[in-house]
């Protein structure tokens, strides 16, 4: 009997309960694609709450933003479009190269084919190259020589049909070191290009 | 089955760059068309920091359209995206999209987003990420820039703002 009357009681609440959390516009934080989660800073007009759970969601039309949990179930009804428009995400690809020059180890020119299946797999895809120098010589040379191997790996990737228009090629010499190493030393993880498809 | 560029050995044999430009300065007329080559190479970074694609479409169902500067165009897969344009959707449609430094945002049905800033140089320190959702539903998972100075990306709604701490995120901006 009591249970029964409870349960009426949560009956009549629940849609008032519901109605008060159900704001127009709001958002929901997510987990990443490895399985962490992030944080979201929401601010309205006349404060702001910070959002670290997933599955938690906050109001983004009151002055003060307030937070509510939603169930997968309204996730989906509200945002199934968004999530089914989702493009695969950006794979990366790192190529490495012999000491000095611009000549691809043999494991990293076998890596190729791989990076032009992936291209082809995807509609209207885009490829940044980044090249890489370990910090052996001058900072400016390395730079050029960064650059020099970014160029090789796009001439090949032109060569092989795929579009001059969507790669951007770029060096970032030794500033962006794989391996921290101190000023003139070797190391073959530094010596690379990074290429993204997208 | 390799392309010969990837296959020859390398077209650069040096490991001291220096040596090629010092066998550019050997001839005046060699030195300035490196000088030109420079000059032009400079002035096109420029200009395509200014004036180039910040990302490309990805994906499309129904309708689905791009305004940049003032003319709409079909959102299709690989159609280029620059910073100021307006991104819509109609009632069956939705987009997907992928900014230059992996920053992957996708619409819903009746959806309406601008991109009101995007700087990507992470060479000069130059990071921003700024989006509006005027109307409807999208996800948002943020990329480097993000990881590189969150405090610079910001998604906007009429009445509200999200900070983004490198993360995924889903927004409705009701109608």
């Amino acid at each position: 009997m009591v249970l029964a009357r409870t349960l009426r009681l949560v009956a009549i609440a629940l849609p008032v309960v519901l109605t008060a959390c159900a704001p127009k516009s709001w958002v929901v934080l997510l987990p990443d694609e490895d399985g962490r989660t992030g944080r979201i800073i929401v601010s309205g007009e006349e404060g702001q709450t910070e959002v670290a759970e997933a599955g938690v969601a906050a109001s983004l039309d009151t002055p003060k933003p307030e937070t509510f949990k939603v169930t997968p179930y309204r996730i989906e009804q509200t945002f199934g479009g968004a999530l089914a428009a989702q493009p695969k995400p950006p794979a990366v690809f790192t190529l490495y190269f012999e000491s000095g020059g611009a000549r691809l180890t043999a494991e990293s020119e076998a890596l190729l084919p791989a990076v032009l299946a992936e291209s082809a797999a995807r509609d209207g895809a885009d490829i940044s190259i980044v090249g890489h120098t370990d910090t052996t010589g001058d900072p400016a040379d390395n730079k050029a020589l960064g650059m020099l191997r970014a160029t090789l790996v796009r001439d090949a990737l032109v060569a092989a049909g795929l579009r001059l228009d969507r790669i951007s090629t770029e060096s970032h010499g030794e500033g962006n070191l794989l391996v921290k190493t101190p000023d003139d030393t070797q190391e073959p993880y530094n010596r690379r290009v990074e290429v993204v498809v997208r | 089955m390799l392309p010969e560029a990837w296959k020859s050995p390398t077209r650069y044999n040096s490991h001291h760059p220096q040596q090629a430009l010092i066998l550019a300065m050997s001839s005046y007329s060699a030195f300035s068309r490196l000088m030109l080559a420079c000059a032009l190479a400079l002035l096109t970074r420029v200009a395509l920091a200014e004036d180039g694609p910040i990302g490309y479409v990805k994906t499309h169902a129904g309708a689905a359209f791009v305004v940049s500067a003032g003319k709409s165009m079909e959102a299709v897969p690989g159609l280029a995206l620059r910073q100021g344009d307006v991104l819509r959707t109609g009632d069956d449609g939705r987009l997907g999209l992928i900014l230059l430094d992996n920053t992957v945002m996708s619409l819903g049905p009746n959806a309406e987003m601008v991109i009101d800033e995007y700087l990507f140089e992470p060479g000069n320190e130059q990071l921003g990420l700024g989006v509006r959702l005027l109307r409807g539903t999208m996800q948002f998972i943020s990329g480097v820039i993000a990881k590189l100075r969150p405090e610079a990306v910001k998604v906007k709604t009429a009445t509200g703002t999200i900070g983004v701490r490198g993360t995924r995120f889903l927004v409705d901006a009701g109608n």
